[in-house]
C-alpha cells in the first residue's frame, strides 16, 4: 500500500480545493502556466514515493540546511509524501551497519529507480590521504558515491561543492576534491547540477517535484544546469538594475547610496556573471536576497567562484604566469612599457636620421 | 595488557567485545565510533574518530582577509554564520577596527538567532529519535496525548485530540506504506526508549511542528543578511544599511523589515516556551533515572563567551554569555581564559592523523602546524577498509586541544555550568527551575539529559536576549544613529604590513576560536579551533580521553548491537565534524610552522 | 584592379588601398577607441550619479555605445574578410602571410634589424613590410576575432538564453573558459593588447613614413603609395 501526497494532505484535514490552490501555487512557483496546476494535482495523487539515496562527502551540510527551509512545499511534506528518503546520514534514525546496509538494500530493490542526491564531492588525492579524507563505514566515501551512482535513474548534484567542486577545491585543493560529473568510473546515470552555496530551497524541492510530477528530468543547459532555474544571471533580473543603468552605484558600506539601494556593482558584485534565480525566487520564502540586504552577490552558483579574487573588487585577479593583479592593472602597466619603448625608440630613431641626414650633406 | 587507567581518571579495559559504530548518523559530518562493552553490557572502553576533513586553513592562506568570513562560513553549514563572525572578529582584531553600535546589535540578534535555530533543531531533528520512538506512537490514545499536551503546556494552540489523531493518522500511512525512509532500519524495539506511547506522539508530532517552524526562526538572518543557509557578512560592521525615515528608505533595512524582525523574534520566543521547553521537561520525566554520560562536565569545563553587551568590548565583563574554565569540578574557582597565552590553548596530534616537527609537544594556535598523514596499518582490515582502530596510534582527522593540559568539554553545558559557578543569576534561576520540575539534584547536570537540557534552556535565553538586542537597536535608531559600518580601514592600503588577531564566539556546539596572522594584506597565517575539536578530541600523549569518549564510558546498553545509547550520548554534543577537522597542504613543507608572538600580553 | 597593383615597380606613384578598404580602416580604427574607452568605464564605471534613477541613463548609454561600435567592428570585420576575396592583391595580405616562404622570412629578419637600428636602410614595398603583416596577423587579426567572439558571448548573456548571440557564442564559450566572470576578464584585458598594438601600429606608421622608403599615413587616406626613390621595390612580383 503507498501514500500518495493528496492522501496525505486529505488526511491532515486539507480539502480538495486547497489541494489544488497547492498545486497551482506550484505551478507557479515553477514558471508553467495553469494547465500544469492539474497535471501536478494528478502527479501527486497516484504515485508511490520514488527511493532517494541522500549521501554526503565532503562539505559543510549548508544544502541539506537550505532544503528544510522550503516553504513550498515544506521539507515535511516532501520527506513525508513525495520522495521515499531512505538514506540521509544527517537526519537518519540508524547508523553504522544498520544504516549502510540501506544503500545496499535500495541499489539491489530499485535499481535503476531511485535518485541519488549528492551532497559534497569526494576527495581523491591520495599520496598524503589515501583517498580517506571521508571515511564512511571504513573505506573511502568514494567506494560508498560509485556503488549508489552506478544503478541511479539520476543524480542531482546539489550546490557548488557536488557541482563544482566548491571551497574545499579552491586552490590548492588539498584534498583532491572533484566535483561528481568529473569522478572516475561514476557511470551513466544523468546528472543535474543545481548549484549554489547552497542552493535557494525551494529550488531544490521544485527540482525535485517537476521530476516527480512530470516524470522527466529538467530541461538542462550546456552545463548540465536546470534551464528553468539557471538560464538568467541575477543581475538580469535585479531589482537595482535601473540604478545600474543610470549609474548610481554605491561607493562604500552605508554610504547615502547604500541607504537608498544603489547598485552594489563598484563593491564588486557577481550579479553581471551569475547564472541563478536569486533576484526572482529570492531567498527563505521570497524574503531577501543577498543585494536586497546591502551585500554584493559572490557570485555562489558558478564554477570556481572562491579563486576569482577578492569578493569586493570589481575586476578579477588573473593568476596566471605566477602574477595576481587585475586586468587593468596588468594592462596599463603594459600600455605603459609599450609607450616607453615608443618614446625611446622614436627618438633613437630620430638621433640616426639627424647623424644620417649629417653625413649625407 | 588490556587495562589503562587515564590521567583523567577512567579505566579502559579493552577485554570486551568491540562494536563499531560507522557513521554515527545525525550529525554534522563524518564520525566513527568504537566501544568495548562488558559481560554487563557496560561500555568500558571508547574512541570517537573524525573521519572528514578538507583543508580550509590552507586554502586561506594568501587571501585577502576581508574575504576570509565567507571561506570560514563553508566549514559547517550547520552552525552557519558563527564561523563567520568569529572570522571578522578575528580580523578586526588584527587591524584595530571598531563596528558601531548597531551592527553589534544586529550581529548579535544574528548569532542568537542561530543559538535557537540551532538547539531546536538539533533536538527535534537530530537527538530526538534517540528518546522517542515514532513507531511507538501509532498506539497512542490522540485523547490522552492532547490531555498531556494541555498539562505540559497550556498555551500551546495545537492540543486537540483531532489534531493528534491527524498526525497519527498520516504517520500510521506513513508507516503502512512499507517506505519508512529516515525511520527505516532504526532500532523500534529497543528497550532503550522508556516514553509511553502518548509522549512519543507528543513528541513526534512536536518534531514535524519544529521542523515547519525552525525555517521562520532564520528569517531575521535573511533580512539582515541576504539569506539562509550562509547570510552575508563583512569586516567592519554589517553589510545591511539602516533607512528608517529618509529617501530610498525602501532599498534599506526600513521599518517593514524591521517589523517582520520583530514578529520573528517573538514567535521563536513563544514556540520555545510552549514547546521546546514544556518537550524537554516532559521527556526528562521519563528519562531522569538514564543518567549516563556525564563524562567530562564533572571536571573540566571551558567557555570562551560571546555576545557582547556594547560594541566592541569582549572583557568577559561585557559578554553576556559566561566565559571562564572550570578545573576538577572545583565550582569555587572559575580561571580566566587568555585566547592569547601560548600556555593555555594547545593543540597535541600524537593520536591524530598529523605530525609535528618536533613531535609530541602541544602547539598554541598561532604556531599551528598541521601537516598530514593518514595510517591505519596497525588497525584490523586494510587501508581501505578499517574494521577496528587501533586508538594506541593515530585514529582521527581530529587533534587533540587541551587547556593547560587538560581535556575539556564545551557547549552549552559548559557554559551553563560555569554560568552557574559564576552566579549567572538568569543561568542560575533556569537551572533550579528545572532541578525543581524533575525534582533531581545539581549533580544530575552531569548528564546526557543534563546538556540536552542545558541547550534547550540556552536556547530559551538566546530567545530572550534576541529581543534584548532588537529593543537595543531600536533605541539607538531612535537616537539618531543609523550607522551598521565604520568605514574605518577598509581599504588595505590603510593597514600595517603586519598584523595579527583573534576572534571567538560561543557557537551553538561550544567555544570557537580563531587566530589570524596578516602579512602584506594577505593571510599569512589562519587557524580554527573549533567546539567538535575540544569535544570530539582523540586521546593526547599523556592519555587524556576526550569528552566524547569520557561520556560513553560507563554506560550500560540495553542491546549490545543497537548503539542507541552510543548515539544519545555523542548526539547530545551536537557534534559537527566539518568543523572539528583540520588542514593538511599538499606538501608538508608549504604549510611550516608559522612562530609568531601572542598578541596583547 | 588587381592588375594595377602588378604594374612595372618603379612608378612614382601605386594605388595600394582601394576605398572601401580605406573607409573600413578608419571606422575600425574609430570604433576600436570608442570600445576601449566605454570598456574601460564598464570595467570600471563613473562616479555616481545622485538623483532619481529615472533621471539617468549613463551606464545604459555607455553600454548602448559599446555595443554598438561593437556591431561597427564586427561587421567592420566581416567586410573586411569578404574585401580579402572582392579587394585587390593587399587586400588578402593581412590573412595570409606566406610563413613557408623563406625570402619572406628573410624580409620579417631584416626589416627586425632595421627596427634595432641594425640595418642603415630598410626594403622597399609596395604592400605591408614582411614584419607589418606578421605583427598585423598575430596582434590585429587573432586578437580582433578574439574580442568578437568574447564579446559577443557577453552580449549574449544579455540578450538571452534563446537568443542567436547566446547560441552562437555565449553557450560554448562561457563554459570553455570556466564562467562568465573569466570571459569578461580575459575580454578586458586582451583590451589592453589591443591598446599596445595600437600604440605600436600609429608609432610605426608615423616612422616609417618619415623614414622608410615609401608612403604610409597618407596611404590609408589616398590609397596611393608613392615612394622616395627610384630603386625597384622589393615585393614585386
Amino acid at each position: 500500500m503507498t501514500d500518495t501526497f493528496y492522501d496525505v494532505m486529505r488526511r491532515q484535514g486539507i480539502t480538495r480545493r486547497s489541494f489544488l490552490k497547492f498545486c497551482s501555487l506550484t505551478a507557479a512557483a515553477m514558471g508553467l502556466s495553469p494547465i500544469y496546476a492539474s497535471k501536478i494535482a494528478h502527479a501527486m495523487e497516484n504515485k508511490p514515493r520514488i527511493p532517494v539515496l541522500w549521501l554526503h562527502g565532503l562539505e559543510c551540510t549548508c544544502c541539506s540546511e537550505s532544503f528544510i527551509r522550503s516553504g513550498h512545499p515544506l521539507a515535511k511534506d516532501v520527506i513525508l509524501s513525495m520522495i521515499s528518503l531512505d538514506y540521509d546520514s544527517v537526519i537518519m534514525a540508524s547508523a553504522g551497519h544498520e544504516a549502510e546496509a540501506i544503500v545496499d538494500e535500495v541499489i539491489a530493490e530499485h535499481k535503476g529507480k531511485y535518485i541519488l542526491a549528492c551532497e559534497g564531492n569526494p576527495g581523491l588525492e591520495q599520496d598524503v590521504t589515501g583517498g580517506m579524507s571521508c571515511i564512511v563505514g571504513g573505506k573511502p566515501y568514494t567506494a560508498q558515491l560509485r556503488a549508489a551512482a552506478k544503478d541511479a535513474m539520476a543524480i542531482i548534484s546539489w550546490g557548488s561543492c557536488a557541482s563544482w567542486g566548491c571551497v574545499q577545491a579552491a586552490k590548492p585543493n588539498p584534498t583532491g576534491a572533484t566535483p561528481i560529473h568529473k569522478v572516475p568510473d561514476i557511470g551513466n546515470a544523468p546528472i543535474i547540477k543545481v548549484p549554489g552555496c547552497p542552493p535557494i530551497a525551494e529550488v531544490m524541492t521544485a527540482v525535485i517535484t517537476y521530476m516527480l510530477t512530470f516524470e522527466q528530468l529538467p530541461t538542462l543547459d550546456r552545463q548540465g544546469r536546470p534551464k528553468m532555474f539557471y538560464s538568467q544571471r541575477i543581475h538580469d533580473k535585479c531589482y537595482r538594475r535601473p540604478h545600474f543603468d543610470a549609474g548610481q552605484f554605491v561607493e562604500q558600506w552605508d554610504d547615502e547610496g547604500a541607504r537608498q539601494g544603489y547598485c552594489l556593482y563598484k563593491m564588486g558584485c557577481k550579479g553581471p556573471t551569475t547564472y541563478n534565480a536569486c533576484s526572482t525566487i529570492r531567498w527563505n520564502g521570497g524574503l531577501s536576497f543577498p543585494i536586497q540586504s546591502g551585500h554584493p552577490c559572490i557570485g555562489c552558483s558558478e564554477d570556481g567562484f572562491w579563486d576569482k579574487g577578492g569578493f569586493y573588487d570589481r575586476l578579477s585577479d588573473i593568476n596566471q604566469f605566477g602574477i595576481e593583479s587585475n586586468a587593468d592593472e596588468i594592462g596599463m602597466g603594459a600600455a605603459g612599457l609599450v609607450g616607453g619603448a615608443v618614446a625611446a625608440h622614436a627618438a633613437v630613431s630620430a638621433l640616426k636620421r639627424t647623424q644620417q641626414k649629417g653625413d649625407e650633406e | 595488557m588490556s587495562i589503562v587507567n587515564t590521567p583523567n581518571g577512567y579505566k579502559l579495559d579493552t577485554s570486551g567485545q568491540r562494536v563499531v559504530v560507522d557513521p554515527v548518523t545525525r550529525i554534522e559530518g563524518h564520525m566513527r565510533a568504537e566501544v568495548n562493552i562488558d559481560e554487563n553490557n557496560i561500555i568500558t572502553n571508547a574512541v570517537s574518530s573524525g573521519t572528514i576533513w578538507r583543508g580550509l586553513e590552507v586554502i586561506l592562506k594568501g587571501r585577502d582577509p576581508r574575504d576570509a568570513w565567507a571561506f570560514v562560513q563553508r566549514i559547517c553549514g550547520v552552525c552557519t554564520g558563527t564561523h563567520a563572525l568569529t572570522s571578522v572578529r578575528a580580523v578586526e582584531d588584527a587591524l584595530g577596527i571598531n563596528i558601531p553600535e548597531n551592527a553589534n546589535s544586529i550581529r548579535n540578534i544574528m548569532q542568537l538567532s542561530l543559538q535557537v535555530h540551532d538547539h531546536l533543531v538539533h533536538f527535534y531533528h537530530l537527538h530526538a529519535l534517540d528518546w522517542v520512538n515514532p513507531v511507538n506512537a501509532l498506539k497512542a490514545d490522540p485523547k490522552a496525548t492532547s490531555a498531556l499536551q494541555q498539562q505540559v503546556s497550556p498555551n500551546h494552540p495545537n492540543s486537540s485530540p483531532g489534531y493528534f489523531r491527524d498526525v497519527q493518522n498520516r504517520l500510521k500511512k506513513f508507516v503502512e506504506s512499507g517506505q519508512l525512509g529516515p525511520f527505516r532500519n532504526g532500532y523500534w524495539t529497543n528497550p532503550a526508549y522508556l516514553l509511553p506511547p502518548e509522549a512519543d506522539l507528543m513528541a513526534v508530532t512536536h518534531y514535524l511542528e519544529a521542523l515547519d517552524f525552525q525555517k521562520e526562526i532564520m528569517k531575521t538572518r535573511t533580512i539582515f543578511g541576504g539569506k539562509d543557509t550562509h547570510p552575508n557578512w563583512t569586516v567592519g560592521g554589517v553589510p545591511c544599511p539602516i533607512n528608517v525615515d529618509g529617501t530610498g528608505g525602501v532599498g534599506a533595512l526600513n521599518m517593514v523589515n524591521l517589523n517582520q524582525v520583530h514578529q520573528i523574534l517573538k514567535d521563536s520566543q513563544t514556540f520555545i516556551k510552549n514547546v521546546y521547553i514544556p518537550d524537554i521537561l516532559a521527556i526528562g520525566q521519563f528519562y531522569k533515572g538514564w543518567l549516563y554520560g556525564g563524562g567530562l562536565s564533572s571536571q573540566n569545563v571551558l567557555a570562551y563567551g560571546d555576545i557582547p553587551d556594547r560594541a566592541n568590548d569582549y572583557s568577559p565583563a561585557n559578554l553576556m554569555m559566561p566565559s571562564g574554565a572550570i578545573i576538577n569540578g572545583d565550582l569555587s574557582k572559575v580561571h580566566d581564559v587568555d585566547l592569547t597565552d601560548p600556555e593555555q590553548v594547545q593543540e597535541f596530534v600524537p593520536h591524530s592523523w598529523y605530525k609535528y616537527p618536533d613531535g609530541v609537544k602541544g602547539l598554541h594556535p598561532w604556531d599551528g602546524v598541521t601537516d598530514p598523514q593518514f595510517d591505519v596499518s596497525s588497525a584490523k582490515g586494510t587501508s581501505q577498509n578499517i574494521e577496528e582502530l587501533d586508538e594506541s596510534a593515530s585514529y582521527s582527522w581530529i587533534k587533540a586541544p587541551r587547556w593547560r593540559g587538560h581535556a575539556m568539554e564545551v557547549g552549552p553545558l559548559a557554559r551553563y555550568i560555569i554560568g552557574y559557578a559564576k552566579g549567572d543569576k538568569e543561568i542560575t534561576e533556569q537551572i533550579e527551575l528545572v532541578l525543581k520540575t524533575l525534582d533531581v539534584p545539581v549533580t544530575a547536570l552531569y548528564s546526557t539529559l543534563g546538556r540536552t537540557a542545558a541547550r534547550a534552556l540556552e536556547a530559551q535565553w538566546a530567545a530572550d536576549k534576541q529581543l534584548y538586542f532588537f529593543d537595543k537597536l531600536m533605541t539607538n535608531i531612535k537616537n539618531g544613529d543609523s550607522s551598521t559600518h565604520s568605514g574605518e580601514m577598509w581599504d588595505p592600503a590603510d593597514w600595517p604590513s603586519e598584523a595579527k588577531g583573534v576572534g571567538f564566539t560561543e557557537a551553538p556546539r561550544g567555544a570557537l576560536g580563531h587566530w589570524i596572522k596578516i602579512k602584506d594584506t594577505k593571510i599569512d597565517n589562519y587557524q580554527c579551533v573549533v567546539p567538535t575539536t575540544w569535544n570530539g578530541s582523540p586521546r593526547d600523549e599523556a592519555g587524556n580521553i576526550g569528552a566524547f569518549e569520557a561520556s560513553m564510558m560507563n554506560t550500560k546498553v540495553a542491546v549490545a548491537k543497537e548503539p542507541v545509547e552510543i548515539l544519545r550520548n555523542i548526539h547530545s554534543f551536537d557534534p559537527c565534524l566539518a568543523c572539528s577537522t583540520h588542514v593538511m597542504s599538499e606538501d608538508g613543507e608549504e604549510l611550516a610552522s608559522v612562530t609568531t608572538s601572542p598578541i596583547g600580553s | 584592379m588587381t592588375t594595377m597593383a602588378t604594374k612595372p615597380h618603379n612608378e612614382p606613384a601605386v594605388y595600394v588601398y582601394e576605398a572601401p578598404l580605406r573607409l573600413w580602416h578608419w571606422i575600425n580604427a574609430f570604433s576600436i577607441i570608442v570600445l576601449c574607452v566605454t570598456g574601460y568605464f564598464i570595467g570600471s564605471p563613473l562616479p555616481t550619479m545622485s538623483g532619481e534613477a529615472s533621471d539617468h541613463y549613463l551606464m545604459g548609454y555607455i553600454r548602448f555605445v559599446h555595443f554598438t561600435a561593437g556591431y561597427i567592428f564586427a561587421i567592420g570585420f566581416l567586410f573586411r574578410i569578404y574585401w580579402a576575396f572582392a579587394g585587390n592583391e593587399h587586400a588578402r595580405q593581412l590573412f595570409m602571410p606566406p610563413i613557408f616562404n623563406r625570402e619572406w622570412w628573410g624580409g620579417v629578419w631584416h626589416e627586425t634589424k632595421w627596427y634595432f637600428f641594425l640595418t642603415k636602410e630598410p626594403r622597399k614595398y609596395i604592400g605591408h613590410n614582411p614584419l607589418a603583416v606578421l605583427a598585423m596577423y598575430i596582434l590585429f587579426v587573432w586578437i580582433v576575432l578574439f574580442m568578437i567572439v568574447t564579446g559577443f558571448a557577453l552580449y549574449g548573456e544579455g540578450t538571452g538564453y534563446d537568443s542567436w548571440q547566446y547560441t552562437l557564442f555565449s553557450s560554448w564559450v562561457i563554459p570553455l573558459f570556466g564562467q562568465s566572470q573569466d570571459v569578461h576578464t580575459w575580454h578586458h584585458a586582451v583590451m589592453w593588447v589591443m591598446i599596445c598594438f595600437v600604440m605600436i601600429h600609429v608609432y610605426v606608421a608615423i616612422r616609417e613614413d618619415i623614414m622608410s622608403r615609401q608612403s604610409l599615413v597618407s596611404t590609408m587616406i589616398s590609397g596611393w603609395r608613392t615612394f622616395k626613390d627610384n630603386r625597384s621595390v622589393d615585393d614585386g612580383h
